[in-house]
């Protein structure tokens, strides 16, 4: 057990080494240069040389250190340019002319938290690669709270049209890089659909402000496009039948998803019929539940096949206007400012008085609804197109609250990246494959290039293989998970570029045993291309999921299992041998049956206990 | 209809204009309201009719179209 126990400690030990090594090929950066003299030049002539070449290129060059004077080593600051020149001038008087390189602890692979330090509430917010880089970004607390970067890995929105119908939208200067359809303003019968109140360029905002153009906030869905319909008047009222008139416009031409942010009267047998045509040529519908603070939503949220949406404020509570019970089918942030504008909810929209553009801080299950209807766009966006399923998923990846007598939140708070996760389910994602492997470094033409020396195509099927595998667990994987990505590398292929290094003078066996994927590790030292039973067998990664799967490192023992079944599964295919066992059939199936038992494990290891 | 109660702006949306009624509804003024109407804490008596088609952005009350009003 001691010798089990020492071996798990030698293959844990050697996978840290192994994801930590950032490979030979890693070039550094420089800022200065190494001047090294001759030493059988005279001190007054390499005085002569260096005053020379500090007045030519306004230098002032020191000595390394005062250990350096011996060996006549100077440092000049310069880039390559200079680095050329010094190289030619300084020639015959000295030994060598270099790039002095910094080395240093290379930056992580996963973005490091960072925390800002200016004075906003949400100083200590953490920022994720998908975090945009619009400066008010930052006072956007609706947006983190619906968890909208954890769906942007996927996506943005692309190729699916939301019509707004409001009170117009205006072309303000965060909405300039939107793409925008043609819409059609009812009020006044015109194709040119403006805004003449601000409200409808809000609620078009928050589903898709232009977004990563450092100005301004963000939208949901920022590569959306927006289709503007009014059917309110300058005072932000309008009529039932523009209103259902512009629900049909919607639906014949082309929109995908409509979001309406008003409410009032009552049922009408019109808007009804235009809601079911709608519904019926595929189109999600998104409504405001209404601001009366009542129980039941008003219309039109209140129909069937329409989604209400409630209000709630920063710390996730219904807000006091908000209507609740009947109609009311999610809950999403509309914004509380009775306390400051701090609480609104922040888009770029016009003045109503002036025309101009402005940031403005809103409440109102207005402002709630195109969050949802941003949501949706992004669920359409990876391909679920039937308004029936769509709304069965934006409620199922919801946010339950689970006491909730009076139904203030419906299936719960909104959440983008679960419901675009949900989405994604069944459906293979080539976006997040790719992904995946460019995170991985397959994507570096050193890798391939290195690789050459390396059999590739097996190793290819490995790791693509090992992504499968984990891609059919993956309701149970966290598939972005940097300890999982390395257990698969480490499982299936290794860092197998490493084999193909040739250094002068130096061993080869530890590049072996560093670019050895785990079940070539027996035989990696002797440098034989037959598999060790021992190391090609389900035997190690099930040590390493007993002992690891209480732990942080459970990601790393499940992917290492899944990596080493895709590795012997690709082994019994192509080089099928085995040391003491031979090749041919016994072989096959020896590393087949293993292959199996390995995935088995994962699986079983990587369900939560209950599932 | 007579409706009597106070007028009160409600930061909702881009903004809107509510009677409140002694009668318990709250009802959006609608744009026909007159501007000497629109006054927080002006108690009225108004006479009108709720527009039964109307939508608006507030979604606060039924629209309630002003023909007269007086104050209180």
């Amino acid at each position: 057990m001691k010798r089990f126990l020492l071996l798990c400690l030698f293959v844990v030990g050697l996978a840290v080494a192994l994801t930590s090594f950032k490979g030979l090929a890693a070039r550094g950066t420089y800022d200065s240069i190494v001047l090294d003299f001759r030493e059988d030049i005279p001190q007054e002539q390499v005085e002569r040389r260096l005053s020379a070449i500090a007045q030519e290129y306004d230098l002032s060059p020191r000595l390394n250190s005062e250990f350096s004077a011996a060996d006549n080593v100077y440092i000049v600051r310069g880039d390559r340019a200079l680095l050329q020149k010094l190289k030619k001038e300084l020639a015959k008087s000295t030994e060598f002319v270099e790039p002095n390189y910094t080395y240093g602890i290379p930056p992580l692979a996963e973005p490091a938290e960072t925390e800002s330090t200016g004075d906003t509430p949400t100083a200590s917010v953490p920022r994720s690669q998908f975090a945009p880089d619009d400066p008010m970004y930052a006072k956007q607390w609706n947006l983190r709270d619906i968890n909208v970067e954890g769906a942007w890995s996927e996506t943005k929105g692309k190729g699916v049209t939301v019509a707004v119908i409001d009170t117009g939208v205006s072309s303000v200067p965060d909405l300039k890089n939107t793409e925008f359809v043609e819409g059609y303003d009812f009020v006044n019968d015109r194709a040119v659909a403006t805004d003449d109140n601000g409200h409808g360029t809000h609620v078009a905002g928050t589903v898709a402000q232009s977004t990563n153009n450092n100005y301004g906030v963000a939208g949901v869905a920022y590569e959306a496009k927006i289709m503007p319909l009014k059917v309110l008047s300058a005072s932000g009222s309008g009529q039932i039948s523009d209103i259902a008139e512009a629900i049909k416009f919607a639906a014949d031409n082309g929109a995908d998803v409509i979001n309406m942010s008003l409410g009032g009267g009552g049922e009408s047998a019109l808007m009804k019929e235009a809601i079911e045509y709608a519904h019926n040529k595929g189109v999600v519908i998104i409504a405001a539940a209404g601001n009366s603070g009542q129980n039941a939503a008003g219309y039109p949220a209140r129909y069937a096949r329409v989604i209400g949406v409630s209000a709630t404020n920063a710390t996730g509570d219904k807000t006091p206007y908000s209507n609740y019970g009947a109609g009311v089918d999610i809950a999403a942030p509309g914004g509380d400012t009775r306390n400051g504008p701090a609480g609104g909810i922040l888009q770029n929209t016009i003045d109503r008085r002036s025309g101009n553009g402005i940031f403005a801080p809103l409440q109102g299950t207005s402002m709630a609804s195109p969050h949802v209807a941003g949501v949706a766009a992004l669920v359409k966006g990876v391909g679920v197109e039937d308004p029936n399923e769509v709304t069965e998923v934006l409620l199922q990846s919801a946010r339950e609250v689970s006491d909730d007598p009076n139904n203030h939140y419906g299936a719960g708070h909104l959440d983008a990246a679960s419901a675009v996760q949900l989405a994604m389910k069944g459906k293979l994602s080539w976006n997040h494959f790719f992904r995946w492997l460019r995170d991985n470094g397959y994507f570096n033409l050193k890798f391939w290039f290195d690789g050459g020396v390396v059999a590739l195509l097996p190793k290819v099927l490995m790791v693509l293989g090992s992504y499968l595998l984990a891609w059919l667990l993956r309701t149970y994987l966290p598939l972005g998970s940097w300890n999982l990505a390395t257990g698969l590398i480490f499982g299936s292929s290794g860092l197998f570029v490493l084999r193909g290094l040739y250094i002068f003078d130096l061993p080869q066996w530890p590049l072996r045993v560093a670019g050895s994927s785990l079940p070539e590790l027996g035989t990696a030292v002797q440098g034989s291309s037959a598999l060790n039973p021992i190391f090609a067998s389900v035997l190690i990664p099930a040590i390493l999921v007993v002992l690891l799967l209480g732990s942080q490192w459970k990601w790393f023992a499940i992917g290492t299992s899944l990596g080493v079944a895709s590795c012997l599964a690709v082994s019994a295919f192509f080089n099928p041998a085995l040391v003491w066992l031979g090749g041919g059939i016994v072989a096959s199936l020896f590393l087949l049956v293993n292959a199996a038992l390995c995935f088995g494990l994962a699986a079983l290891s990587a369900k939560p206990e209950g599932a | 209809m007579t409706v009597k109660g106070t007028v009160e702006y409600r930061e909702i949306g881009t903004g809107a204009w509510v009677l409140v009624g002694e009668n318990g509804t709250t009802y959006e003024l609608g744009a026909s309201a007159p501007d000497a109407l629109l006054k927080s804490g002006l108690t009225v008596e108004v006479e009108g009719n709720v527009d039964e088609n109307a939508m608006t952005l507030a979604a606060i009350g039924p629209v309630l179209e002003v023909k007269t009003f007086k104050e209180v």
